[in-house]
């Protein structure tokens, strides 16, 4: 039942599948943007994709991208059938994006539950004088007008037949006077003209002219036609008129279902309901015919020859042979049938259970009970070995499952080079390293806004316009890099243009106007990193001009924030009129961290390892004391200052010689503090979970974790110790 | 999860449950809590402390995976704390979808209190000994009574015309800091 779909289903489907053939469609486009034209398979793939959500958008009743994408195949039927060599590549590289951002727009408002209500007019006007242009450049050139208008109308035939609620669906029964020669020439004619709009057909007698069987049958039985159309049945009445052959035309609307029947009815009055078929049956069919159409509807296989005509055929049977052959090699359609997407929560719970099977996994095996004396648990020890191999591979996958590519992030980032740097009028290069690198999907979604903040501000601030490129004599192209890798247990992420350069002295002046620099030190005693680092304050940019694009002075501290906030660094390196690298090191999850166990009176407490320097075991004498309580220790030389956890947080039982305890020397911003514990446990990976939110936030503490026993840990934030 | 059903079922079992209150017994005074609020009842288990929180929160219980805050009833009450032992208990109940654990003495009974049976809280105080900012209201049940607790002002403390009537000098010296 076409009118009982769900809808909710399809439009998530509807939603998805588009959005992925979108994003392909993009990356494909602007890897070839700097070619002089788009290749074979290019042109093919936008035809197919475009083909695709027209198709797609139709049944969903979404005219205007129906529309657009519909424009846009057109063009590139145009561009795929007569090779036309007058195209500007760059304009059509815009008008693709065009489509595709006001297509990714209105499914932005769909998924939002707004109507897609944008007006494609104004790009459909522009592409028309596109198609427009290449066309009659091609006349100018001297070459055969091509096929593509006359294509217009025999296209219809090639596009999958539609379950689309705005069809209807027709039994019409014709029948001839008595006297009519030919009979089959005119039902013949009739079948011509219902071509012309339908959208499915079937007639019976099937073989009209070959047959002269047929006549007789047209004239005992009449002529009996299935017409799925979108048309009303006054438009069927126009084309089939009575006359000096045809005594009269019966017209009944008809549910599909029964459509689907094909011709196993007899004269029944068409609202009857089949009672001869059970439901299921009916279902089947129903089925089967839907997967029909969506199987054509994908363009995604060659139709085998099929012997006994059958609702949908028609479509198919009638496009010239060969013609679309291209579409049937699609993209791996399989691929995409592989993923399934899944509640995020879910995930996070499938994980805290596994976090847990792992734990009570340890409680197991290293029960009491077994450490009796005298046991033989060889088998145990086999069995136990098995369970905990599969324990492991399960926190691997589902880590693993977690784990999203950078791909992503890095297209829109192309994408955002070519539109910002075309804006600019700047020639910029875009280069990708690492895209494939992986991270926690929570990361991925935290970084794409300042990553992307730091792209466009390379590609505004970092590269020179062309001519103050030539000025200074740079003869390559102005180049943004984007690359990613895995160092240390942390994602870095760097963007590099190789433009003018931070200008140290111009930031100076900007700090000191704001009152940011410390009077009694010389300006020269600013470190680079230091220097570099005062951009990132609020309110701080060295920009006059507010572009389009950045210069407004927020930004750099919101980038800063939104990477601390995962847990992250930015690092600036510049060399002036070289260029400059915004260094980003993120960890790879926020979920499973990499920590050192320790205790400190009853409390264990757990830090990171990527903070950790180093441990060392103190004596007495490299204590300092100040008579105001503030305690230092001396270590090769160098003075830390001493934090003791058990007095920051007031614990009892605390160990306070020095000497039986463990200093951990860390550093985070650049300080350097020893955090004095009273002893090591081990080192282990852990589950981050956050502190409830009934209890209200504890400086230096981040979070909380299970260890191995079921107890739990704090886990401590060095940043916030620091503070 | 299971929690999350459990609310569900609460919600849709609050008319069957209406008049049904968990009771237990805290220093010398019985208290009761509606039974929706109750999502389990577990043994005393191992807290882990939270340093620079209140007294009354006791730190970190780990329910299956799933952290959740302890309250010392008693101290919460400000009462003198006391030992825990092998009749100590944890309830854990959830208010608007926060899940936290109150350790209390000992666990008594489930009992129907009717409306009727329910009388509005002394409005004179005597001593600090109890709050009626948790107190609801007094139920009678033979002839006992159980002091009926709003689970919702137990966990937020935001009542600040309430806390200067306890006459609590250290929560009030917190509060200057």
């Amino acid at each position: 039942m076409a009118e009982e779909f769900n809808m909710e289903g399809m439009l998530d489907m509807y939603l998805f599948e588009n959005g992925q053939l979108l994003e392909q469609l993009q990356e494909t486009v602007l890897e070839q943007k700097d070619a002089d034209c788009f290749d074979e398979d290019t042109i093919n793939e936008i035809f197919r994709t475009m083909h695709t959500i027209k198709g797609s958008s139709g049944i969903m009743m979404f005219d205007n991208v129906t529309a657009i994408s519909h424009k846009l195949e057109d063009v590139f039927y145009y561009i795929r059938e007569s090779h036309p060599q007058n195209i500007v590549h760059e304009t059509l590289v815009e008008h693709v994006l065009q489509v595709v951002d006001f297509i990714t727009g209105e499914m932005d408002k769909i998924q939002d539950g707004s109507p897609a209500d944008g007006d494609p007019s104004a790009i459909i006007a522009e592409l028309d004088n596109f198609l427009n242009e290449i066309k009659n450049g091609a006349v100018k050139e001297g070459k055969e007008l091509p096929k593509a208008n006359v294509s217009e109308e025999p296209k219809h035939f090639y596009i999958a037949p539609v379950a689309n609620s705005a069809s209807h669906f027709y039994k019409i029964y014709i029948t001839f006077y008595q006297d009519t020669e030919m009979a089959n020439v005119h039902a013949y004619k009739t079948v011509y003209a219902l071509k012309e709009f339908a959208e499915d057909l079937l007639y019976e007698p099937e073989d009209l002219i070959s047959d002269d069987s047929s006549i007789s049958t047209l004239m005992e039985d009449g002529f009996h036609i299935l017409l799925q159309a979108q048309c009303t049945e006054a438009d069927i009445r126009n084309v089939i008129k009575t006359g000096y052959d045809i005594e009269k035309v019966d017209i009944y609307e008809c549910k599909a279902e029964e459509f689907l029947q094909g011709f196993d009815f007899g004269d029944q009055p068409a609202h009857q309901i089949d009672l001869e078929s059970s439901a299921e049956e009916i279902e089947a069919k129903v089925q089967a015919a839907q997967e029909g159409e969506e199987q054509k509807a994908t363009e995604s296989a060659d139709k085998p020859e099929k012997p006994k005509m059958a609702p949908g055929d028609f479509v198919i049977q009638s496009k010239s042979p060969g013609k679309p052959k291209k579409l049937a090699k699609d993209k791996p359609k399989g691929e995409k049938a592989a993923f399934i997407s899944v509640n995020v929560q879910k995930m996070d719970q499938l994980m805290d259970l596994i976090g847990e099977l792992v734990i009570s996994e340890s409680v197991v095996l290293q029960n009491p009970d077994l450490k009796v004396p005298g046991l033989n648990l060889a088998n145990f020890n086999k069995a136990a070995s098995q369970m905990a191999k599969i324990a492991t591979d399960l926190q691997n996958v589902i880590m693993s499952m977690r784990m999203v590519p950078l791909t992503n992030i890095f297209q829109k980032m192309n994408r955002l080079v070519f539109d910002v740097s075309r804006k600019l009028g700047k020639d910029v290069e875009f280069e990708m390293i690492g895209e494939h690198t992986e991270v926690d999907k929570n990361i991925s979604e935290k970084i794409s806004d300042p990553l992307m903040h730091l792209v466009r501000n390379s590609v505004d601030h970092g590269i020179e316009s062309n001519e103050e490129r030539a000025a200074a004599g740079k003869k390559e192209k102005g180049k943004v890099t984007l690359s990613a890798k895995t160092e240390a247990g942390k994602v870095w992420i760097t963007v590099t243009d190789n433009g003018t350069g931070l200008n140290r002295e111009k930031i100076l002046a900007k700090a000191r106007k704001q009152g940011l620099l410390d009077p009694d030190r010389s300006d020269a005693s600013y470190e680079d990193k230091e220097v570099y680092q005062f951009i990132t304050l609020p309110g701080f940019s060295t920009n006059e001009q507010v572009t389009e694009y950045s210069g407004r002075g927020v930004g750099m501290d919101v980038v800063v924030q939104n990477i601390q906030s995962i847990g992250g660094t930015l690092e600036i390196e510049s060399t002036p009129g070289e260029g400059s690298s915004m260094i980003l090191k993120i960890p790879l999850t926020l979920a499973i961290i990499d920590g050192i166990v320790m205790e400190t009176g009853t409390t264990s407490f757990v830090v990171e390892t990527g903070f950790i320097k180093q441990f060392v075991r103190v004596t007495k004498d490299m204590m300092i004391h100040e008579p105001t309580g503030e305690e230092y220790v001396m270590i090769r030389d160098e003075c830390y200052p001493v934090l003791r956890i058990g007095d920051w947080y007031g614990l009892e039982d605390y160990r306070s010689d020095v000497e039986e305890g463990m200093m951990l020397l860390f550093e985070v911003e650049g300080k350097t503090i020893c955090l004095f514990v009273d002893k090591l446990i081990g080192k282990q990976e852990i589950v981050v979970k956050p502190i409830p939110s009934y209890i209200k936030k504890v400086k230096g503490i981040s979070g909380c974790t299970q260890l191995g026993d079921g107890s739990i840990a704090l886990i401590l934030d060095p940043a916030g110790l620091i503070d | 999860m299971s929690e999350t059903t459990e609310t569900i079922e609460n919600t849709r079992e609050h008319e069957e449950q209406k008049d049904k209150y968990m009771t237990f017994k805290s220093g010398n005074e019985h208290y009761a809590l509606k039974i929706q609020y109750v999502s389990e009842i577990i043994p005393f288990q191992e807290i882990t402390a939270i340093p620079e929180t209140e007294d009354y929160i006791k730190g970190l219980i780990n329910l299956r995976g799933k952290i959740l805050p302890v309250i010392d009833v008693r101290l919460r009450f400000s009462q003198p704390s006391f030992e825990y032992n092998d009749r100590t208990c944890i309830i854990v109940i959830i208010v608007k979808d926060t899940m936290v654990g109150l350790v209390v003495e000992e666990i008594a009974d489930v009992v129907e209190i009717g409306d009727e049976n329910i009388l509005p809280p002394p409005t004179i105080m005597r001593g600090d000994k109890v709050q009626n900012k948790y107190v609801y209201g007094i139920g009678r049940v033979g002839d006992t009574v159980k002091l009926l607790i709003d689970p919702d002002k137990l966990l937020n403390d935001n009542d600040l015309s309430a806390a200067e009537q306890s006459g609590d000098t250290v929560d009030e010296d917190e509060r200057e800091v």
